[in-house]
C-alpha cells in the first residue's frame, strides 16, 4: 500500500534529513520555474565579456600590436641567421654573462645536438619567442616591482592580482584571449606568455627593495641624496641579486608557458610535443620534451651564474 | 659664550596614528607608559632642549628605547618631530623645504652609522668619496680629497678593495673618512663604534679625539657606554625614557648626579679610570710647601695613584699649563673612588 501510494505520488515521501539538496540554483530552479539556473551565471558572464568585446580588442588591438612585430621579427632573426653564426654567437652570450668555458662548451653541444637531430629550427622559435617575452616582462615587470615597493597602497592591490595570475591554471589564460584576437597572431600566445610569466619579476623587483638595509638607505639620505640617485645608486644596485633572482624565474615560466602556448599556434617544441600527444608519437614527443629540458637547463645555469656573480660582487 | 651650533628647542616626538591629539595628552604630563596604554601612542622624546657648542663633541646617552637614536636622527630629519625647534647655526631647520634640507645635509652635517651602512657594490674610495659624487662630481676632482681622508684614517692603499673584504673595524673607518670628506663642520655619530669590539673600540675613540683636536668639528655622538661617553663627551647629555635627566659636563655629572638612574648607571664604572684631578682637588693658588709634586689638571686618579705608588699620605700640585690651580691629597683621590651611591649625601649634592 504504501508502495502503491508513492508512485502515485499521492501522500510527498519524507526525504530523510540525509538526502537533503543544498540549495543551489538548480534545486531551486526544480521547486520553482521563476527561479534561474546555474548555467545562466556561465552564461551570463559569456555573453557579458562577449559585449565588451568588441570595446576591448579595439583597444586592445592597437597597443598590443608591437607585441606581434617583435615576435615575428625575431622568429625570423633566430630562423634566418645561419647555425654556424648562431650557435658560436649563443656561446659567446653565455660566456659574457657567466665567465664559465664549460657552460659554454655545454650550450654549444646541447645545440649541435638537437641540429643533428634536425630540431634546431623548432629550438631557435622557442628560443626567440622567449627571448622576446621575457625580455618585455623583464622591461614592464621591473618598473612596476619599483613602483610597488615605494607604494604600499599600489602593492595591496597589486598582490592580489598577482597571485591570481600566478595560481590561474595556464590554460585558463587562453580563453578570453581567444575570443579577444585572431588565432593566427603571434600576440595572443605573447599576452598569454607575458601574463603568466612577468609575476616573479615584478614580486622580487618589490621585494628586493624592500630588504635594501635601512641604514644603507638612511645614510643615503644622510648625504643628501636624491630620489633618483637613491634608487639607480642605492636601491636597484643593492636589490640586484633579487631582481636577477626574478629574472631566472620569469625566463623559465616563459619556457612552460610557451610549450602550453603552443595550443594557440605557438612555434615552436611545443608543437611537436602537441604532435607526440595529438598524433600518438611517442618518439617525438620525448625528444622534443627532452630538447626542452636541453633548453631549460641552458637558460636556468645561465642566469644562475650570473646572479652568482652579481651575489659574489657585493655580499656585505 | 658663542651661540651654540645647533639648539634643540622643547622637541617632542610622539609615534601613532594621531601624533597631535597625544602632544596635547604629553604637554599636559600624560607619562609614556599611561600614554601607551590610554592612547596607544608612544612617546618617543618630550620636551628636548639641549644645546650643542661649535668645536665640541656632545655626548647623548642612554639605554636601548630611550629615544637617543631617535633624537640624532632630528638634526638632520632624518625625522620629523611632533612639536619643536632645531636651530643650526641659527636656523630653524624644520622651516627647510626638501630642497634646502639636501643642501643642509650635504653640506653642514654628515653622519656615522652603527652599522657602517657602506654601499657594498661600490669601492672604499667609492665609498669615502659618496658625498662629492652626491654632488654629481667626477672622480679625478674627488680621487684626491677621499684619498687623503682614508689614509688620515689609517686606510693607506686600501681605496680599491671593497667594504666585505675589511674588517668591522676598518669598515667603520671607511664610515668616517666618508663623514669626512664632506667637510662639514657638523659630524653625528649615531652609535658609531658599539658594534666594534672592545680593542678595537678603544683605538677608534683615540682617532675620534684625535681628530676632533685637529679638526675642532662639532661632533653628537651617541652611545649607551658611559665608559665611552666620559671618555669623549665635552657635554654629556643623559636620556631616560624619552626626556632629558641630567645634562653637563661630565665631571660634574660624576660627581654630582641628581637622579637614582644615573647614580645607578655611574656606580659601575671605573672612577679612577674617568675622574680628572681637577674634578676632585681643592682649588687654591697657595702652595702649602709641603707637596711631593706637580700632576695635571686633566690626569686621571689612575694617573695619580700610580704615580704617588700607593702611598696615602702624599699631596700633590695640581696644574694647569703651567700653573697651579689647587691642592689634591691622596686622601682625597682615595675618598673620590666610593661611588656617590653609597656615601650619604651623595644625592641632590649641591651643584
Amino acid at each position: 500500500m504504501a508502495d502503491l501510494l508513492n508512485q502515485t505520488g499521492g501522500g510527498a515521501p519524507d526525504p530523510s534529513l540525509w538526502d537533503t539538496p543544498f540549495p543551489s540554483m538548480d534545486a531551486l530552479n526544480d521547486a520553482c520555474d521563476a527561479f534561474p539556473q546555474s548555467r545562466q551565471v556561465t552564461l551570463g558572464l559569456e555573453r557579458g565579456f562577449l559585449d565588451i568585446k568588441d570595446a576591448l580588442s579595439y583597444v586592445l588591438d592597437p597597443i598590443t600590436q608591437p607585441l606581434s612585430w617583435a615576435l615575428e621579427w625575431a622568429l625570423w632573426m633566430f630562423q634566418s641567421t645561419p647555425w654556424w653564426i648562431m650557435i658560436p654567437l649563443l656561446g659567446i652570450l653565455v660566456l659574457a654573462i657567466s665567465r664559465s668555458w664549460k657552460l659554454v662548451a655545454f650550450v654549444v653541444l646541447a645545440f649541435c645536438a638537437m641540429a643533428f637531430i634536425d630540431y634546431y629550427v623548432y629550438a631557435m622559435q622557442t628560443l626567440a619567442v622567449i627571448f622576446v617575452c621575457a625580455t618585455l616582462c623583464v622591461l614592464l615587470g621591473v618598473p612596476i616591482g619599483i613602483l610597488m615597493s615605494r607604494s604600499d597602497p599600489f602593492e595591496r592591490t597589486m598582490i592580489p592580482v598577482l597571485d591570481m595570475l600566478q595560481t590561474l591554471p595556464p590554460f585558463v589564460y587562453l580563453i578570453p584571449l581567444i575570443f579577444l584576437f585572431s588565432v593566427t597572431e603571434p600576440k595572443l600566445y605573447g599576452i598569454a606568455i607575458i601574463l603568466y610569466a612577468i609575476v616573479p619579476v615584478v614580486r622580487l623587483t618589490n621585494l628586493g627593495i624592500r630588504l635594501v638595509d635601512k641604514e644603507v638607505i638612511e645614510a643615503a639620505d644622510a648625504f643628501g641624496m636624491t630620489d633618483r640617485q637613491k634608487l639607480f645608486g642605492v636601491q636597484i644596485p643593492l636589490a640586484l641579486p633579487n631582481i636577477m633572482a626574478g629574472v631566472n624565474q620569469t625566463i623559465m615560466m616563459s619556457l612552460a608557458m610557451v610549450v602550453i602556448a603552443s595550443l594557440v599556434s605557438a612555434p615552436g617544441l611545443g608543437v611537436l610535443v602537441l604532435r607526440g600527444i595529438r598524433n600518438l608519437e611517442l618518439g617525438v614527443g620525448l625528444i622534443s620534451g627532452l630538447g626542452i629540458v636541453l633548453l631549460a637547463v641552458i637558460l636556468d645555469r645561465s642566469t644562475k651564474a650570473a646572479l652568482a656573480r652579481v651575489n659574489a660582487a657585493q655580499k656585505s | 659664550m658663542e651661540d651654540p651650533k645647533i639648539k634643540i628647542r622643547n622637541l617632542y616626538k610622539i609615534f601613532g596614528n594621531d601624533p597631535q591629539m597625544a602632544l596635547e595628552h604629553a604637554k599636559n604630563g600624560v607619562g609614556k607608559s599611561e600614554l601607551l596604554a590610554e592612547y596607544n601612542h608612544v612617546l618617543g622624546l618630550r620636551d628636548i632642549n639641549v644645546d650643542m657648542q661649535a668645536g665640541e663633541i656632545t655626548v647623548i646617552m642612554g639605554l636601548s628605547g630611550s629615544g637617543k637614536s631617535t633624537l640624532i636622527r632630528h638634526l638632520n630629519r632624518l625625522i620629523d618631530p611632533t612639536d619643536g625647534e632645531v636651530i643650526v647655526n641659527g636656523e630653524n631647520i624644520m622651516d627647510y623645504n626638501a630642497r634646502k634640507l639636501r643642501g643642509l645635509r650635504r653640506t653642514n652635517m654628515s653622519m656615522v652609522f652603527q652599522k657602517f651602512a657602506l654601499l657594498p657594490h661600490r669601492t672604499v674610495l667609492e665609498n669615502a668619496a659618496t658625498p662629492w659624487i652626491v654632488e654629481g662630481k667626477p672622480r679625478k676632482d674627488y680621487e684626491a680629497e677621499a684619498t687623503k681622508w682614508l689614509d688620515r684614517v689609517g686606510l693607506q692603499g686600501q681605496g680599491p678593495q671593497y667594504p666585505h673584504q675589511l674588517s668591522g673595524g676598518m669598515q667603520q673607518r671607511v664610515g668616517i673618512a666618508r663623514a669626512l670628506t664632506s667637510n662639514s663642520d657638523i659630524m653625528l655619530m649615531d652609535e658609531a663604534f658599539s658594534a666594534l669590539d672592545p680593542l678595537i673600540r678603544t683605538d677608534m675613540q683615540d682617532l675620534l679625539l684625535e681628530l676632533q683636536a685637529e679638526l675642532q668639528k662639532t661632533v653628537v655622538f651617541i652611545t649607551h657606554d658611559l665608559d665611552e661617553a666620559l671618555k669623549l663627551a665635552d657635554h654629556l647629555v643623559i636620556l631616560k625614557d624619552g626626556q632629558v635627566v641630567q645634562q653637563g659636563e661630565p665631571q660634574h655629572i660624576l660627581m654630582n648626579p641628581n637622579d637614582p638612574y644615573i647614580i645607578d648607571f655611574i656606580s659601575d664604572i671605573n672612577r679612577a679610570r674617568v675622574l680628572r684631578a681637577r674634578t676632585i682637588m681643592t682649588k687654591t693658588s697657595e702652595d702649602p710647601g709641603t707637596t711631593s709634586g706637580d700632576i695635571d689638571a686633566n690626569a686621571t686618579l689612575e694617573d695619580v695613584i700610580a704615580k704617588s705608588g700607593g702611598n696615602a699620605e702624599l699631596s700633590y700640585r695640581v696644574t694647569h699649563e703651567g700653573r697651579m690651580i689647587g691642592l689634591l691629597s691622596m686622601r682625597d683621590v682615595v675618598t673620590a673612588l666610593v661611588p656617590t651611591s653609597a656615601s650619604d649625601d651623595g644625592m641632590r649634592h649641591a651643584s
